[in-house]
């Protein structure tokens, strides 16, 4: 690892003003389990460090507030344990406590933080070997000619072809969560969804997020009767990534979906919102055969790289199965 | 209880566990620098020329390159062909080309920086199908009978092509060493290692210097697994070289890539069956290719084939066959010993070959391993005859009683004839599939063919001047458990207690060279030596005492007098002073093997096991999740049947893990997934539950091969059998043929998409 300067600010704005001057070259810390693996490999080199858990009274950042009316406020520095353990989140939106309980293992979960999650880089392991985040030589993409097996199937026109990391931003984006981003310029709020964007060129990040712009905070509204599922392939049962999830959240009507909501992770480069499902889904009443209409919906735009194709397979089983965990049809099976 | 059979905690267990153990990166020399190693880019590339700008480097940083080297470019192993650093052309990417040595870790990782090397690429070799038609590293045939006539008279001839992966071992410690001159320019070495003699000698032979002039030391050892053999040797003498560079100890650790990057793995290994059958399922024929991907250099390869020869015709009877093996050179880091060295490979093979030919002809796995199982007194294809302990037999007997291995495969047949008959056989439905598999396996124990006559193994005792006996041996406990067995067996051997005997640490001032810790030969090799040096010392003791017996630690008089042991034992060594004893390791004399012909008998006996593992398969994903293990193991006799179910335990996990989930992905020679992030090893949570039952075929205390109490090598046995049973159950609960591991999910769709039965490709 390099060494790096360490700030430790008392306040949020000490925090955007220390990381905005010297832009590009500082990088938060939250609970560091990505960023210290990053720095270790020598993927990212940041000369500063900007510790959030120094943050003073109404400044931290680790938090979970709920109202009947607004829903939750969830500080970015709350931990995933924190997450899956909370018993009025379990209540409200137990997928959302579940799926961060299943995240990597216990000894991660005590640390990884809510933002870091949201905010994780991708694991493409091109990147993670230092050829950027585009892995590109000369023009042409290492990806497209290489071991692609767990890059994207949707959304690869280039030039990125990573896959997104985070197992929660799906099922949140899905519920319509909004983060708070804080920066020299003050505060925005803006849909979760939005967070997330295409690099397009090596140097550009795959999160909006503005020079000194920090994740302050998650909101996420009351369930509202929505009813929500997701569905996981891993390749084994805990400490590792997904290889293909999808989260549903549905509106209901009298039996029928008033607005449906599908998210696949771990398809795209960035959490992928299938249009064509949502709009399948859209006054239908939810069986098998519409699960698995909208499945093949969800996939049907997929162009598989050279050795991903069975990705596909992953991401249409997922889906489908998450509409019927959403329905508690599979309950029923 | 602490006699043989009796389960006695480990003595290493509590330091272990309560983390008060200290490894190799625990310890700090004072004044000691740190190492780092300059690594090939290249899979293939000519070094063009390597400078080294000291005013880049911090802390007065030094470097070590080729021509720093006091005495031949070579690690000595089986030769010495391995570079220590990469001369004239690196052949792997990772290969070391230069070392720096600073004052930190980090100072040393920024003193990297001060070298520019020039490469100029070359073409590089990669895969096996590549190296096919070049010159191999290494080449070994067996013949027995005529084969050609015997596939020409067969009812049926059946052909397959199976495949195996790399594996990382995956130890918990990473490899490490620590180096350090005297001034009177002795050397002494600690670190992680199974064999201190190999690492000795690989210092002596490169620097030049006497074997009194150089110490090593094993410290705690996390793990091998075979992957603390080789390299501990090539890290030693890049940490001496940096000590006699700067002057002081260095420290020299791998971070878990860089032990993932530049380290052995297992083989990647391909085998070609060509079996001829009779109607009735007797093999009549077979005809074998083994092609194993021995990276860039020997190493161990010359001895990890010619183990897979001796393991490629499985258990079973056949007169006529004839093998043909090859370690293929490509340009990837050695591949050497993984637990099992080389038989894991090659079983996997002849399992799914009996397998496919179970299903040409329509017999169930359990009756074509039935009727062609060796029993005592058969023949293998080498010659040898079988002994009385020979238990395929019994272990697939066993296996199948306790699974109920026929009914519960019709029932599972019944239940998918039933799914398919409403219906529910399509794409999408969500029910798991259930498929149940077996295997049946064997290991030679100890080294091959006449390796432990020249071996020869020398283990001491001696008397302590407290009257204890002291025995010392060059074995580490890496985790397997020889420093809560070896007690056991000088204890019950000398008719003493475990506190009347004390074991030496391994270290080469101290112990004689009683060999590596490899090849399951700890316990039966070392530990039948311990036994006689031990009961021998206490012999001596009884000289003087004319009619005394000992039990127990307790001397009687025929008079009934009785003492302690050690009372007498310090009574002789005050008078007498230094009492000690030397035995050197005999096989038995009809253990004799013809390494040029391969015939003759390669291992005095062999350890034996069956596993039936039941799967359960998404039919959607086609995700494997195994959810039961059953293994029968006969291994002569347990001396600490709790350790030695934990390393059968262990190795059928690591068995699992290498048939569903372990994948080296390499690109232009560079292992993609070179994290722990990414080269995925199963967890608990991944893990089925693994039943193990011993059988035991110990007659009187003792076999004819001279295990003591007739125990058998244990340690490789279980990693033979996991895979090829996985293998059957996935074919079983699917109906897609698996002919190479891992059987990811993306394989297995690949195999459906492309036809893939369990006869062979539609």
């Amino acid at each position: 690892m390099r060494p790096f300067d360490y700030a430790r600010p008392a306040t949020r704005e000490q925090a955007v003003q220390l990381l905005a001057a010297t832009p590009g070259r500082a990088a938060v810390l939250a609970g560091g389990s990505d960023l210290l693996a990053l720095m270790k490999d020598g993927v990212v080199t940041p000369e500063r460090l900007v510790s959030l858990q120094g943050l003073q009274g109404d400044h931290t950042l680790r938090f979970l507030r709920y109202t009947a009316a607004a829903g939750f406020r969830i500080g970015a520095l709350t931990t995933l344990a924190d997450l899956a353990a909370s018993e009025v989140l379990r209540l409200e939106h137990p997928v959302v406590a579940e799926t961060a309980g299943r995240l990597a293992g216990p000894q991660i979960r005590n640390v990884a933080t809510v933002g870091g999650n949201l905010c994780q880089r991708p694991r493409c392991w091109y990147f993670r070997s230092g050829f950027g985040l585009l892995a590109a030589r000369e023009g042409a993409s290492l990806v497209v000619a290489g071991d692609n097996r767990h890059h994207a199937i949707l959304g690869n026109d280039g030039p990125a072809y990573f896959v997104t990391p985070s197992t929660l931003a799906p099922v949140l984006i899905a519920l319509d969560a909004e983060v708070v981003l804080l920066g020299p310029q003050g505060e925005r709020t803006i849909p979760l969804e939005k967070l997330y964007r295409l690099p397009l060129a090596e140097g550009e990040r795959e999160h909006d997020l503005g020079p000194g712009e920090i994740l302050t905070e998650l909101q996420l509204g009351p369930a509202a009767g929505r009813q929500v599922g997701t569905w996981e392939v891993r390749q084994r049962e805990t400490l590792d990534w997904s290889l293909a999830t999808a989260a549903v959240a549905l509106e209901m009507e009298d039996g029928r979906v008033k607005r449906a909501r599908v998210v696949l992770g771990q398809v795209a480069p960035l959490p992928w919102t299938s249009r064509e499902a949502e709009s399948f889904l859209t006054g239908k009443t939810i069986d098998e055969a519409a699960a698995d209409e909208a499945a093949k919906l969800a996939v049907q735009g997929a162009k598989p790289l050279s050795k991903n194709r069975y990705k596909v397979q992953l991401a249409r089983v997922a889906v489908r199965r998450a509409l019927l965990a959403a329905t508690g049809l599979d309950r029923e099976l | 209880m602490n006699g043989i059979g009796a389960s006695p905690p480990r003595p290493d267990g509590f330091a272990k566990v309560s983390g008060a153990a200290r490894y190799l990166d625990d310890l700090s020399l004072p004044g000691m620098w740190h190492g780092a190693t300059l690594r090939s880019p290249h899979a293939h590339a000519r070094i063009r020329s390597i400078a080294w700008d000291a005013a880049l480097a911090p802390d007065g940083a030094v470097c070590v390159t080729v021509g720093d080297l006091p005495g031949p470019n070579g690690v000595q192993l089986i030769d010495d062909g391995w570079p220590i650093l990469a001369g004239a052309f690196t052949h792997h990417v990772g290969e070391p080309v230069a070392l720096v040595a600073a004052p930190t870790r980090l100072a040393a990782q920024q003193a990297l920086q001060a070298f520019t090397v020039t490469y100029e690429p070359l073409d590089a070799v990669l895969s096996l199908e590549a190296a096919e038609a070049l010159p191999p590293l290494y080449q070994l045939g067996m013949d027995s009978g005529d084969v050609d006539a015997a596939l020409a008279r067969a009812d049926l001839v059946v052909e397959g092509e199976y495949r195996t992966g790399h594996q990382e071992h995956i130890y918990i410690e990473c490899n490490g060493m620590i180096a350090s001159y005297a001034e009177d320019g002795a050397l002494t070495v600690l670190g992680s290692m199974q064999c201190p003699y190999y690492v000795q000698k690989a210092l002596t032979h490169a620097l030049g210097l006497a074997d009194e002039q150089v110490r090593v030391r094993a410290t705690t050892v996390g793990g091998g697994f075979g992957g603390k053999e080789d390299f501990p040797s090539a890290i030693a003498l890049h940490a001496a070289l940096l000590a006699r560079a700067c002057g002081r100890p260095v420290k020299l650790v791998y971070d878990r890539h860089e032990d993932i990057v530049c380290t052995s793995k297992r083989h990647p290994t391909l085998v070609r069956h060509r079996t001829g059958v009779t109607r009735d399922g007797r093999l009549a024929a077979l005809d074998i290719e083994i092609l194993m991907d021995g990276g860039a250099y020997t190493t161990l390869s010359s001895v990890v084939l010619s183990r897979a020869l001796l393991h490629s015709f499985g258990p079973y009877r056949c007169a006529d066959v004839r093998i043909r093996a090859r370690a293929l050179r490509t340009h990837t880091a050695p591949n050497s010993a993984f637990r099992g060295f080389g038989a894991p490979q090659v079983e996997f093979a002849i399992e799914r070959q009996m397998d496919r030919i179970a299903h040409r002809l329509g017999l169930d796995p359990l009756e074509i391993r039935l009727r062609n199982a060796v029993a005592p007194g058969d023949r293998l294809p080498t010659g040898q005859i079988l002994d009385a302990g020979t238990s395929a037999l019994p272990c697939l007997e066993e296996v199948a009683r306790r699974t109920r291995f026929r009914e519960r495969r019709q029932e599972l047949e019944a239940a998918r004839a039933r799914r398919a008959a409403e219906g529910d056989e399509d794409q999408n439905g969500a029910e798991p599939r259930r498929g149940i598999g077996l295997s049946l396996y064997f290991h030679g124990a100890g080294f091959t063919g006449n390796g432990e006559r020249m071996m020869k193994s020398p283990v001491t005792a001696r008397l302590l001047p407290d009257g204890r006996i002291e025995v010392l041996t060059a074995m580490t406990d890496m985790g397997q458990g020889c420093s809560a067995v070896f007690p056991q067996i000088a204890a019950a051997a000398g008719g003493l207690l475990p506190e009347d005997v004390t074991f030496a640490e391994p270290d080469t001032a101290e112990v004689p060279d009683s060999g590596p810790t490899v090849a399951s030969r700890t316990t039966m090799i070392v530990g039948g030596l311990i036994a006689r040096v031990t009961a021998a010392l206490r012999d001596r003791v009884l000289e003087g005492l004319p009619g005394h017996t000992v039990r127990d630690g307790w001397i009687e008089s025929p008079a009934g007098r009785v003492e302690r042991f050690r009372d007498a034992a310090r009574r002789l060594r005050a008078e007498h002073g230094p009492v000690e004893l030397t035995l050197r390791h005999e096989p038995p004399a009809w253990q004799t093997f013809d390494e040029t012909t391969y015939r003759g008998a390669a291992y005095p006996t062999y350890a034996w096991g069956a596993d039936v593992v039941e799967v359960e398969v998404d039919p959607d994903t086609l995700a494997v999740r195994p959810l039961q293990v059953t293994a029968v193991c006969e291994v002569g006799r347990a001396i600490h049947p709790t350790l030695c179910a934990g390393q059968i335990e262990g190795g059928t996990l690591q068995a699992l893990g290498w048939a569903l989930l372990e994948e080296m992905k390499l690109e232009d020679g560079r292992y993609l997934n070179d994290r722990l992030a990414t080269y995925v090893i199963p967890t608990i949570l991944d893990s089925p539950r693994i039943d193990v039952h011993l059988l035991e075929s110990h007659r009187d205390g003792g076999g004819p091969f001279g295990g003591p109490f007739g125990a058998k090598g244990v340690g490789e046995l279980p990693m033979d059998g996991g895979a090829p049973a996985v293998a059957q159950a996935i074919e079983n609960a699917t109906g897609i043929g698996v002919p190479a591991i891992p059987a990811t999910p993306e394989r297995l769709l690949a195999w459906q998409r492309a036809g893939q039965t369990p006869g062979g490709v539609r």
